[in-house]
């Protein structure tokens, strides 16, 4: 092992000096790495694996019968020219790895290229080029590309080059096989052109060059050996197509329905009885939220955890009384992360993990967690609460309200005031309140916020002096003063926190504006750590 | 300890270049010149620390300068001496301060760490894909649902983000040291303008992977499985999650997720606020990518506190601040900017500015190599003497002045003083975990002088009480209403209403503490001993807790017995505090370690520039001192600076100020001098006129010229703001009041 280790780190280093001599260097190279990196041949263009059978395809998608059977008939038998094929459906609806499967069945070669690893165009040409090319990026060719290729119209070029000898080449094994044994089928002539992730091409260049170029692939390669897959989220019609091309044939991947996640969910169960009277308490209602495979899954994963707890084998065929026990179990559960798995899928599990931590280091930092939950549990300074505070007023109360909000008596006698017209005219209010709602949070200039800024710190000094007084012994000297000082650096770090969000430049006024984005939840936070009578500025809710 | 504030220290050190620097960094403070660089700088609302490090470089140096221009003549000889002294401590403290983040930290990195191998072992439980496998281009195919992203989210619990820089750094050597890849991304990679491409190109950047013209995550791939690079776990480091652009972070997650089982890695995410925080920057599809745990490091309150003890307390032999120095970077922390980096550049400033002001703080640098009669010897005792006698503290302690030798011994008491006093704090503090004291507020009272005199007379009313050792209810509460210091109150409400075992606990950890202090140690072996005399008498002793579960009689027992043993360490507490605890400020030559100049400290911290710009353009006389403005005082002449006559003027305006108005009053007071000026002058009277009647049209036209030169610098300095589209007649007003 370490003169494994050792060898090729001594050309690596050669080669950075001498920039692009790695032809010379990478004989050694190869010497050591031969066991590992044998060159590659046309079958590593093979899903390879384990032959699978259609059959065994087909119960492995469970309903996905129809499709499989579709793209199955479109293919064709062997050496049979395609038109394209446009497959698409929502997302976790089985797409690539059918697609995936079905050629490892068919054991016919194909060219993946995912457009999300592939973001820009440059980087899809030269990874299309490097598999047709049987070319592996390594340390040992300084992980270069077979062609550099910027252009689409070099692409087709070379493309076409690289097709017409991989088909070549495939042709000369078949006519091998053929004459050497009569083995089940080959692989025949044809190379398949597959594009995942379709749908994020048209966001590149605004899909003016990209999109009409891989649509026109086939009419412009006229080659019947190529056939091309697109495969996307969205459906044909979102990509814009008259463009004179032969239009790909569709293949709609429709949503799957409660009984195949069912069976789906089921498939690799270490205990399918359990598993599956799980599911009967928990898959209806996340049914209703989610009908994707991927995200139902991580959330089952902790549920079913948390299912499995009063068991101590978990290999128990359940019966019905404990089936009836473990539902009282878990009912809470479920409802509590279905409420969370519709905010974010992820925190769940975080969740989870993290009490788990929190258990494991004993009572006290738990009852420290419990008393937090209610506090603002991260540090920020006096000033940035106050101007956060402001930002979110400036946010929520309609601009035309702040003269009555802040005037020299401060808010709480505004309060009273203010309530005698929404008294008055309460349907009004009300529609008032939806818009305001549905508007979402205002926009302000600097010189509001920096106004009610000026107000709330002058308000809030005279008790809060007392109060730190009283809390602290410590007296508090100038802390007005202090506070305003630099308040453009507090606004800058707020907005690094995304908590104020910075717009541009208004047209008409031409000066910035900004934008709170957080919670009334956190602003309450906040407003209680500074002791600071927040509802009693907000206008609304009568 | 921010990697900027070093150099602005060491310049300001230099001595060669004293009038250059003081030139430079006067500008922007007192003169409106062009605007240069720097005040670009600031109008605009750039990079907020940056900024601020740079408006406290000058203020600094300026200040800096003017504190050693007025004692120049005396200490020039001290010079050198005095930066070597600077030198040595600020080094110790800053190697302190670092060794002390690194331990509190190396928890959370230890965690971190198991997570990291639990997760690496975790995906290699799954099988590993061969080389080949992993790098085509087609997605590995299983029957097991994709893998999800392993992410721990390390939450930072503060929003400003500088001092958590260092913590991702030393995260990375770390987790490099314990055999881990690792790659170090910032909030600078997932920029909007680079998009998914600057971000990958970052990537690749951290791995020994040579030239790449085109960033593509496949390179990592084969890289990773070639060469055994997979024995070991690949993490990646993303510091800032606040900062970065959600939809650049959004695609990297879901690439890196499409690429999971070839190319396993480990995302570590810095989050400032709330883990709320990823949720509101990445959409559902990227979210369920990821599986998340969550792990805490210090908050800065807990971290200042760390700082403080191992600092102010531990080392006060060193450095020491004074009350209102103490106080004023306590606000600083809570009100202004609560981040460590500038604690610390604060606390760096005080020692720059102590060791430059006061000339006696040599000695210092040389009481750390503890050699204490070298130097003595190496200053000539005579001009040493002559320092100290002005000392108010040597004056009030009488120690006999006769020579040299008094005043070592005078040292020595000082240092052995602070030691007690150190640990006296720290036994304190100690005590008010459990009423969650934070250690910078005890530090601020315990350091208040003017609270001290109280606190001993309440000591002594208290020791009288003592004697008979039967202080009931009503006694404590008298001796906790009659004493002034808050916190100190609340620490010793608060032990004598602790349960046994938590005193145990503490009176543990009281004997650790003062372990090496012997005189604090007997102290406490006298009380310990007491307490076991009472334990003897009664009868069930070493069963407290068991015998409080049994029977009324015998739970009141052990109440009674619980009161007395809190009342011995409450009693304890008392000693303590009349002892040991005398303030600092109120120790004999305590002026040599200790700065306690809050005045210098806060022109130098709070810039406050806007208010300063404001100030001197209203009475800009009586900084440039020239001869004219001196005799009329505040009248308005023209002689004076545009932009200062322009800026009185607006005064009498209110938010809106009428260009064409402001124009001809700046026009008359300008022609008010032509007037003025030839007959003070006395020059002859005809050759003035003509000078003026020909050269009519040029004068006004440079009187709109600079007119609007000085209109632009207020602009600049952002006193006003430029005429809209909606009011071209009209400059609004942005800066009010002083």
């Amino acid at each position: 092992m370490d003169k494994e280790e050792e060898a090729p780190q001594i050309p690596r280093r050669t080669r950075r000096s001498s920039t692009s001599s790695w032809a010379s260097t990478s004989n050694d190279v190869s010497s050591v790495k031969v066991n590992s990196l044998e060159p590659q041949t046309i079958n590593d263009l093979l899903v390879g694996g384990e032959p699978v059978s259609l059959d065994d395809l087909l119960s492995n998608f469970p309903g996905r019968n129809s499709q499989i059977r579709e793209i199955v008939h479109l293919l064709g038998p062997l050496n049979t020219p395609m038109l394209p094929l446009f497959v698409y459906g929502g997302a976790s609806t089985g797409k690539t790895s059918i697609i995936l499967q079905l050629f490892r069945h068919l054991n016919r070669p194909l060219v993946y290229s995912s457009c999300r690893t592939c973001y820009n165009p440059r980087i899809l040409f030269e990874s299309i080029l490097n598999q047709l090319h049987l070319h592996r990026r390594s340390a040992a060719n300084g992980y270069s590309n077979a062609k550099r290729c910027e252009r689409p119209s070099d692409f087709v070029n070379f493309l076409r080059e690289a097709l017409t000898n991989a088909i070549n080449n495939l042709k000369e094994k078949s006519e091998k096989l053929m004459s050497s044994k009569t083995m089940r089928g080959g692989i025949g002539n044809m190379i398949y052109l597959v594009f995942d992730n379709f749908q994020l091409v048209r966001e590149w260049d605004k899909s003016s060059t990209i999109l009409p170029l891989l649509f026109n692939l086939y009419d412009m390669l006229k080659m019947p050996e190529v056939g091309l897959i697109f495969i996307s989220n969205s459906s044909p019609d979102t990509f814009y197509s008259n463009m004179g091309y032969v239009e790909p044939i569709p293949v709609y991947f429709p949503d799957y329905v409660e009984a195949d996640i069912r069976k789906i969910l089921l498939r690799n169960q270490a205990n399918p009885k359990l598993y599956s009277s799980f599911l009967d308490v928990s898959l209806r209602p996340f049914f209703r939220i989610t009908r994707q495979i991927n995200e139902l899954s991580t959330a089952f994963k902790p549920l079913y955890e948390k299912y499995c707890e009063p068991l101590s084998d978990k290999s128990i065929v359940p019966n019905e009384d404990m089936k009836r026990r473990l539902f009282s179990h878990i009912m809470l559960h479920v409802s509590s992360s279905l409420n969370e798995i519709f905010k974010v899928s992820s925190l769940p599990l975080s969740k989870v993990e993290s009490s788990k931590e929190t258990t494991q280091k004993g009572t006290p930092r738990k009852l420290e967690h419990c008393e937090e939950v209610a506090k603002l549990d991260f540090h920020m300074s006096t000033s940035a609460k106050y101007l956060l505070i402001s930002a979110f007023l400036a946010s929520r109360n309609p601009a035309t309200l702040d003269a009555s909000l802040f005037d020299s008596k401060g808010g709480s006698d505004n309060r009273k005031r203010k309530r005698k017209p929404s008294e008055k005219v309460p349907e009004k209010k009300e529609s008032l309140e939806e818009e305001l709602l549905m508007k979402g949070p205002g926009s302000f200039p600097l010189e509001r916020l920096l106004a009610i800024f000026q107000c709330i710190v002058s308000v809030a000094d005279d008790p809060s002096d007392e109060e730190e007084q009283n809390g602290f012994g410590l007296g508090v000297e100038g802390a007005c003063g202090d506070l305003m000082s630099d308040v453009l650096l507090q606004l800058s770090s707020l907005c690094n926190a995304k908590f104020i969000f910075k717009g541009r430049s208004c047209p008409i006024e031409g000066s910035t504006r900004y934008r709170s984005s957080i919670s009334e939840d956190l602003a309450l936070k906040v407003a209680r750590s500074l002791k600071f009578p927040l509802s009693s500025y907000l206008y609304k809710r009568t | 300890m921010a990697p900027s504030s070093s150099p602005i220290v060491t310049d300001s050190l230099d001595p060669s270049t004293p009038t250059e620097t003081l030139d430079n960094d006067l500008q922007p403070f007192f003169v409106l010149h062009k605007p240069s660089s720097r005040r670009k700088d600031r109008s605009s609302t750039g990079q907020g620390k940056q900024r601020k490090r740079n408006e406290l470089s000058s203020p600094q140096n300026t200040k800096k300068q003017e504190g050693s221009v007025n004692e120049e003549c005396d200490y020039h000889l001290f010079k050198p001496l005095q930066i070597e002294a600077f030198n040595s401590v600020w080094s110790r403290i800053e190697s302190t301060i670092k060794d002390v983040l690194r331990d509190l930290n190396s928890s959370a990195f230890k965690d971190i760490q198991r997570w990291i191998l639990e997760c690496f072992n975790a995906a290699r439980l799954h099988g590993e894909p061969n080389i080949t496998e992993a790098t085509r281009s087609f997605p590995i195919l299983s029957n097991a649902t994709p893998g999800q992203l392993s992410a721990a989210l390390v939450i930072t619990r503060n929003i400003e983000f500088v001092d958590d820089i260092l913590t991702f750094e030393e995260l990375g050597h770390f987790l490099k040291s314990h055999g881990c890849h690792v790659a170090k991304l910032s909030s600078v990679d997932f920029s909007m303008k680079n998009g998914i491409a600057g971000c990958l190109k970052a990537l690749l950047r951290e791995f020994p992977l040579g030239e790449i013209d085109s960033a593509d995550i496949s390179i990592l791939a084969s890289w990773y499985r070639e060469q055994d690079n997979n024995n070991k776990p690949l993490v990646l480091i993303i510091s800032d999650l606040e900062r970065c652009c959600g939809s650049v972070l959004t695609e990297f997650v879901l690439m890196l997720s499409e690429w999971v089982v070839k190319l396993p890695v480990i995302l570590i995410i810095g989050v400032a606020t709330t883990v709320d925080a990823l949720r509101n920057a990445l959409p559902s599809c990227a979210l369920q990518c990821l599986c998340s745990s969550k792990f805490m490091i210090g908050t800065p309150d807990e971290r200042m506190d760390t700082i403080v003890e191992a600092v102010l307390v531990k080392h006060s032999t060193t450095f020491n601040i004074g009350h209102k120095v103490a106080l004023f970077l306590r606000n600083y922390f809570i009100n202004q900017d609560g981040t460590l980096t500038s604690f610390i550049r604060a606390l760096k400033l005080a020692c720059l500015l102590h060791f430059s002001m006061e000339p006696v703080s040599l000695i210092h640098g040389h009481m750390l190599a503890e050699d204490q009669k070298d130097w003595i010897s190496a200053l000539s005792p005579e001009i040493l003497l002559k320092y100290m006698d002005e000392f108010p503290s040597y004056d009030r302690s009488q120690i006999a002045s006769q020579a040299g030798k008094s005043i070592a011994q005078g040292l020595s008491d000082l240092i052995t003083e602070k030691k007690l006093w150190s640990t006296a704090v720290l036994c304190l503090c100690e005590a008010g975990k459990y009423s969650k004291v934070r250690l910078l507020d005890l530090f601020c009272e315990v350091l208040n002088p003017d609270l001290y005199p109280h606190r001993d007379s309440v000591c002594h009313i208290r020791n009288e009480k003592d004697q008979g050792l039967s202080s009931t209810n009503g006694h404590s509460q008298q001796y906790s209403s009659v004493q002034t210091g808050g916190l100190i109150r609340q620490i010793v409400r608060k032990v004598r209403d602790l349960p046994t075992g938590a005193l145990g606990q503490l009176i543990k950890r009281w004997e650790k503490l003062t372990a090496d202090i012997s005189e604090i140690h007997d102290k406490l072996k006298t009380f310990q001993s007491s307490v076991r005399c009472e334990d003897r008498r009664s009868p069930r002793k070493s069963s407290k807790d068991i015998s409080k579960r049994y029977g009324s009689k015998a739970s009141l027992d052990a109440d009674n017995e619980l009161t007395m043993l809190n009342l011995q360490a409450v009693a304890f507490i008392d000693c303590l505090v009349r002892n040991y605890m005398r303030p600092i400020e109120c120790m004999p030559f305590h002026e040599i370690s200790c700065f306690k100049n809050v005045e210098k400290l806060q022109v130098v911290l709070i810039g406050d520039p806007r208010r300063r710009i404001q100030a001197d353009l209203l009475d800009s006389h009586k900084i440039l001192r020239c001869s004219c403005c001196n005799k009329t005082g505040n009248a308005l002449l023209p002689s004076r600076q545009d932009s200062s006559i322009l800026y009185s003027l607006a005064q009498e305006h209110g938010d809106l100020i009428n260009l064409h108005d402001w124009f001809q009053s700046f026009r008359t007071i300008l022609h008010q001098t032509n007037k003025r000026k030839p007959k003070s002058k006395q020059s002859p009277q005809p050759k003035k006129r003509k000078d003026t009647a020909g050269s009519g049209d040029q004068n006004e036209a440079s009187i709109q010229a600079r007119f609007c030169r000085a209109v632009t610098e207020m602009q600049i300095t952002g006193l006003l703001r430029m005429p809209s589209k909606r009011r071209p007649d009209f400059v609004q007003r942005v800066a009010f009041g002083l």
